[in-house]
């Protein structure tokens, strides 16, 4: 089949790779990229300091002083989440850098080592599979105190043995190819097999765990900072946001936590989207973490 | 079972103009059938304008290489095409037009007038069912069958089929069976739908040769007892030479010529067709090779092999502990430098084993391998000495499209394995690419090319040249031509002898197809079970093979004037055993 | 029942034991090593006095080393005694049983809720028409990324100001007033477990539909909706199973923010407060259950797949 596939006329790379894409993909795609320059130039498109409050002037509606109005303290919620996304972005990017490397390592180590190595990592993985992300995080905040760090480091470890569950089967199923057999037998040396041909085959299956883990490490975080055990007020941050717009709810003001929330809501759905299109565009199965 | 064929009417063809109109005399009649599935850009056409017909109790071979549209062909009959597919043309099955059926119609007509058997039984029947529930489905639900009396039919149908103990087969579910036992019970499920049209999809293919005689002799003697009308899809010219009637050959969506299937090759008058026959090697059975028997080669073996034994454990299938598996059970030969040895053997004998030890892909229990007259130590090995033993042995494995590394053109894979047994100046490392490309007949652009573009053949050349690259003296192949189409596999054959003559490489060549192990090979190994059951020259173990099995092996051949027999009357089926 | 599923189960309860300790050993360790003196903690105060210190480390058994205390606190566990809270001041096990029953309603109510519209969502969307599967699968994917407190934050929102239906804050009293007050926080716990067991669902469908032994059952002419049970459901059970046993066990950990969110006054709660407290004793508790029902949940559900599923056990036995 894929060899009367290949037969068929060929575009320009750029064209071929983007035709047929769906615009809820584009858009997807478009708001994510739009959320991360928002992020990296908050300084400079920010309207007003995230922290300058203004008692005289707490839940303004929208105007065009406040495009999404203040909050109970005065301060300007678009400001507050622009450089929220900061923060908010970072620690799932750390999360996600820190337990796919591990993930990726342990799986690889599994896939070609087998026998004992892979029982023991595998043992390992299945044991640290049993703490939910949440629950090791509140035992780290418990240990370390509240704050950025804890619940990230928390995460981290937790992601470790999603990641590196899926992976290694995905490896292991790799490295069982002859190409893999041929490469041994010309004697080309295992570290070489594993990162020059094993991890490019497994790219794709990497990129869409990551995508898709960075969305779970995002609502863990935020979920976190909303119970106030990671960061904490007056710090912008889209859990703290919605943590601190909750009182004024019930006062008739819910937009500092309903905009926060749904900043965080659209950015997971953004990338849940993306990957899900990674994942059929190169046919990986099985992502879910 | 050697009931003379051709007792049913006089052969028909779909040209004869006597039928045109005339579909309630026929029990198939396809006109014109186009079928096209959509593809990333417009649509692709699998089936260009296809005719034939089958008369009642008339068995009709569709026969073709992949892709040539034999089994889409067979699926429209019964309405199994891809999603999206698009299809024109008719199809009358006992002078009903399918094409004009209601829903529900078109299900009552498929449960009582065809019944298909498919090529791979264990993907095809419910894995979480048992066999006594696959089998009564049909009666109970379509046929409205009672209960008792459709277990009755069931079981009468299992004995049919040379099934002895059909009560505990039909309380088994499918894993347990072994692929042939699940065939048969394919089989009989087949049969139970008292079809007019049986439909068979490659029904053998993913058999062992010794297996898939047992089946096609039952198939054929089921369908012929019953006086069944058959559409026989399969590959292989000379099995369907063997049970059917006429012969129609496919090709590129069409049907390119017709034949009565007695005297097929001197019928045959299309180019393709004959091209076909000439690509398949003929099993000869009456050229002894003159040499005598039981000669030592004079010079000692450049690969030489005793005692040789892998032992697994595995867990048995009741209880705990281990149980040794004996995948390898002392085996010794030895290959002479540019000669040409064969190991033949039916899935499970160890034959891969053997070969995977010897290029250290698998650790041997106990045994000595020596190349070149320096024996190679087991234990793990450094990636110094896998390059060393490199340089003297290689491999070239069966699937070609997993044997490369898909997001690799074929000159970088090249170039890498060049890269490893020494560094060479760019210009001159260019160079030695072009040559190997050359070697195995690929231009400069297939070189250019990643994986996914090039065909089947394509890339085991380039697998082959792979092998070549570290300019090795002994050249394992382990089914490397079996998945191939056989003018592919031709070619490739050709490739390999000269190969074998012109570099001086000898050939280890693992298969279990003894028309090809002929044509490529010198001396043969017969293995069975993990033992060697016979060996020696070729053209003398197929022309007096000393051993039964050796003989049972080399009768299941289809060949010209082949017909298959069923030669045990107790199927000696073990529970399939996972083997790591 | 297959002739190897005991041997499967009670290999099965051999790993679950090996990773309750593990985790167990983990937790302790984990708390036992945090800064600062767990005695100063209990005796409050800014400056307790050395006496009051040293009885204090007698009592708790704080000088032993530290597998002893370990061992005393297992057994501890083991037996029922749970410890005794620093900040709260009273036992452990008296502060769990006051909440466990909220804690236990909420999760089978959310549990509830995944499975009835988690599944039937994914059914539908897996067996009906184009235009059915379209809207299912906007809903699932919007509400995948709707985590519990976006949604408690919603529907605050929606029943604060517009609607008075439900009560949006509190634990109630008597059951129907208790269901009543959990309707809101099982809502957001389980909404985006339904969407993820709902996708799961209709692609476990899907790939059914499509297999080969469907293939035959159709060309043997079995009507439609004996396919559908007999080998496309039938078959689809060990990933829809798979994941709704994960998602109900991962129900415990999120209980954490439905309670928080909507002033449930139960363990998830209680473990937020623990924590923000630093009272160890409580988290080391919380913490451990919340694993050991995660753990125990997914081992059932194994079993029940390998009951389904003969081919697990043996998969199971052949690594």
């Amino acid at each position: 089949m894929s060899a009367e596939l290949a037969l068929s006329p060929r575009r320009p790379l750029l064209l071929r790779r983007f035709a047929g894409v769906s615009p809820v993909i584009v858009v997807a795609g478009t708001v994510l990229a739009l959320i991360v320059l928002a992020a990296l130039l908050a300084p400079l498109i920010a309207p007003y300091d995230p922290n300058a409050v203004d008692l005289m002037s707490p839940y303004e509606g929208s105007s065009p002083a406040h495009w999404l109005g203040t909050d109970a303290s005065g301060r300007d919620i678009l400001s507050r989440l622009l450089y929220g996304a900061r923060i908010s972005l970072a620690g799932p990017a750390l999360v996600i850098a820190c337990s796919m490397t591990a993930g990726v390592l342990l799986a690889l180590v599994a896939a070609w080592c087998g026998g004992k190595v892979d029982a023991v990592i595998s043992r390992l993985i299945e044991v640290l599979f049993a703490f939910p992300g949440l629950i090791l995080a509140v035992v780290a905040v418990a240990v370390f105190g509240a704050g950025f760090w804890a619940p990230v480091v928390a995460l981290s470890i937790a992601y470790v043995p999603m990641v590196a569950r899926i992976l290694r089967s995905v490896a292991l199923r790799e490295r069982n190819l002859p190409y893999v057999a041929a490469l041994q037998i010309q004697g080309v040396p295992a570290p070489r097999i594993a990162v020059r041909h094993l991890l490019p085959n497994l790219m794709p299956m990497i990129t869409v765990q990551a995508g898709i883990g960075f969305a779970y490490a995002m609502l863990d975080l935020a979920a976190i900072s909303y119970l106030g055990l990671g960061l904490q007020p007056p710090t912008a941050d889209w859990g703290v946001m919605v943590a601190e717009g909750q009182s004024s709810i019930i006062e008739g003001y819910p937009q500092e936590s309903l905009y926060a929330a749904g900043a965080v809501l659209v950015t997971v759905v953004c990338l849940n989207l993306v990957s899900g299109w990674v994942a059929e565009r190169y046919d990986v199965r099985g992502a879910e973490l | 079972m050697n009931t003379p064929r051709n007792h049913e009417p006089p052969p028909l063809r779909s040209s004869s103009p006597r039928f045109r109109g005339h579909p309630e005399m026929t029990t198939l009649d396809i006109q014109d059938l186009r079928v096209a599935v959509p593809v990333r850009w417009g649509s692709k056409t699998i089936l260009d304008g296809v005719s034939l017909t089958i008369a009642p109790g008339e068995a009709l071979g569709l026969v073709g290489e992949s892709g040539s549209g034999k089994t889409t062909s067979l699926r429209a009959v019964v309405g199994l095409l891809p999603r999206g597919a698009t299809r024109s043309g008719t199809i009358h099955v006992n002078g009903t037009d399918i094409g004009t059926l209601s829903k529900a119609e078109l299900r009552r007509f498929r449960g009582t007038q065809t019944a298909v058997v498919f090529q791979d039984p264990r993907a095809h029947i419910n894995p979480l069912r048992s066999v006594g529930d696959f089998l009564l489905e049909n009666l109970v639900e379509v046929q409205r069958k009672p209960r008792a009396e459709a277990e009755r039919t069931v079981r009468g149908l299992l004995v049919d089929v040379g099934i002895t103990d059909p009560e505990r087969r039909m309380r088994q579910k499918p894993y347990e069976l072994s692929g042939g036992l699940l065939q048969r019970v394919m089989i009989a499920a087949a049969m139970a739908a008292e079809p007019s049209l049986l439909l068979a999809d490659e029904p053998t293919t993913a058999l062992d040769v010794t297996t898939q005689e047992e089946v096609m002799a039952i198939l054929d003697e089921q369908r012929k007892a019953r006086g069944l009308a058959m559409l026989f899809v399969s590959h292989d010219l000379d099995l369907a030479d063997a049970v059917c009637d006429r012969i129609a050959v496919m090709k590129d969506g069409r049907i390119v010529e017709e034949l009565g299937a007695e005297g097929l090759r001197q019928q045959a008058s299309h180019d393709y067709t004959k091209a076909l026959i000439a690509a398949r090697p003929r099993l000869q059975v009456s050229v002894p090779s003159g040499r005598p028997y039981d000669e030592k080669p004079a010079a000692a073996p450049l690969l030489e092999v005793a005692e040789l034994r892998k032992v697994y454990r595995v867990r048995p299938a009741t209880g705990t502990g281990h149980e040794d598996l004996v995948a390898v059970d002392s085996i010794s030969f030895g290959l002479p430098r540019a000669g040409s040895l064969a190991i033949v053997g039916e899935s499970g004998s160890g034959k891969s084993t053997t070969a995977r030890m010897i290029v250290g892909l698998a650790q041997p229990t106990s045994g000595r391998i020596v190349v070149d007259g320096d024996e190679w130590q087991p234990g793990r090995l450094s990636s110094a000495e896998r390059r060393r033993r490199g340089r003297l042995v290689q491999m070239v494995f069966q699937d070609p499209y997993s044997s490369l590394d898909r997001r690799q053109s074929a000159q970088d894979c090249l170039r890498e394995a060049l890269a490893v047994h020494g560094h060479l100046p760019k210009k001159q490392r260019d160079q030695r690419v072009a040559e190997l490309l050359d070697q195995v007949g690929l231009t400069a652009e297939q070189g250019r090319a990643l994986p996914r573009s090039l065909s089947g053949g394509q890339r085991q050349r380039v697998a082959i040249a792979r092998a070549l690259a570290a300019d090795p003296s002994v050249l394992i192949l382990d089914e490397a031509v079996s998945a191939l189409d056989v003018s592919v596999q031709a070619q490739v054959l050709e490739l390999l002898d000269r190969i074998r003559r012109e570099l001086d490489v000898a050939l280890l060549f693992i298969s279990h197809d003894l028309p090809v192990v002929q044509q490529i090979s010198d001396d043969v190994l017969v293995m069975h079970r993990g033992e060697v059951v016979e060996s020696g020259a070729v053209n003398d173990v197929l022309s007096a093979p000393r051993e039964d099995y050796t003989r049972r092996l080399i009768d299941s051949v289809p060949r010209e004037g082949w017909q298959p027999r069923r030669r045990r009357t107790t199927p000696a089926a073990p529970d399939p055993v996972e083997v790591p | 029942m297959p002739a190897r599923w005991p041997l499967f189960v009670l290999r099965k309860v051999g790993a679950l034991v090996v990773t309750l300790l593990v985790s167990s050993l983990t937790i302790f360790l984990a708390l036992h090593l945090a800064p600062g003196d767990p005695a100063t903690a209990i005796a409050g105060g800014t400056k307790p006095n050395p006496e009051n210190l040293a009885r204090i480390r007698a009592e708790y058994n704080l000088d032993d080393p530290w597998w002893s205390q370990y061992l005393h606190w297992l057994h501890g566990i083991v037996t029922g005694d749970l410890g005794t809270s620093m900040v709260y001041k009273t036992d452990v096990s008296t502060l769990l049983t006051a909440r466990v029953g909220s804690t236990a309603l909420l999760v089978l109510y959310a549990g509830a809720l995944i499975l009835v519209f988690g599944i039937g969502l994914g059914v539908l969307a897996g067996l009906r028409g184009r235009v059915t599967r379209t809207v299912i699968n906007v809903v699932t994917t919007v509400a995948m990324g709707a985590p519990t407190f976006v949604v408690a934050i919603a529907l605050i929102a929606i029943f604060a100001t517009t609607l008075d239906w439900l009560p949006i804050y509190g634990t109630g009293e008597g059951l129907t007033d208790r269901l009543a007050h959990l309707t809101l926080p099982a809502i957001a716990l389980s909404l985006s477990y339904v969407a993820y067991v709902a996708t799961v669902t209709r692609a476990a469908v899907d790939e059914e539909k499509v297999s080969e032994h469907v293939e035959t059952a159709v060309s043997r002419g079995t009507p439609q909706r004996l396919i559908t049970r007999r080998h496309v459901m039938r078959n689809a059970v060990a990933p829809i199973l798979t994941v709704s046993g994960l998602s109900i066990a991962g129900l415990f950990a999120g209980t954490a923010v439905a309670e928080q969110a909507f002033g449930v006054n139960g363990i998830g709660s209680l473990l937020v407060d623990a924590s923000a407290k630093g009272d160890l004793a409580v988290v080391q508790v919380i913490s451990l259950f919340m694993v050991a029902a995660f753990v125990v949940v997914n081992a059932v559900i194994d079993a029940v797949n390998a009951l389904l599923d003969p081919r697990t056990a043996l998969e199971g036995a052949a690594a």
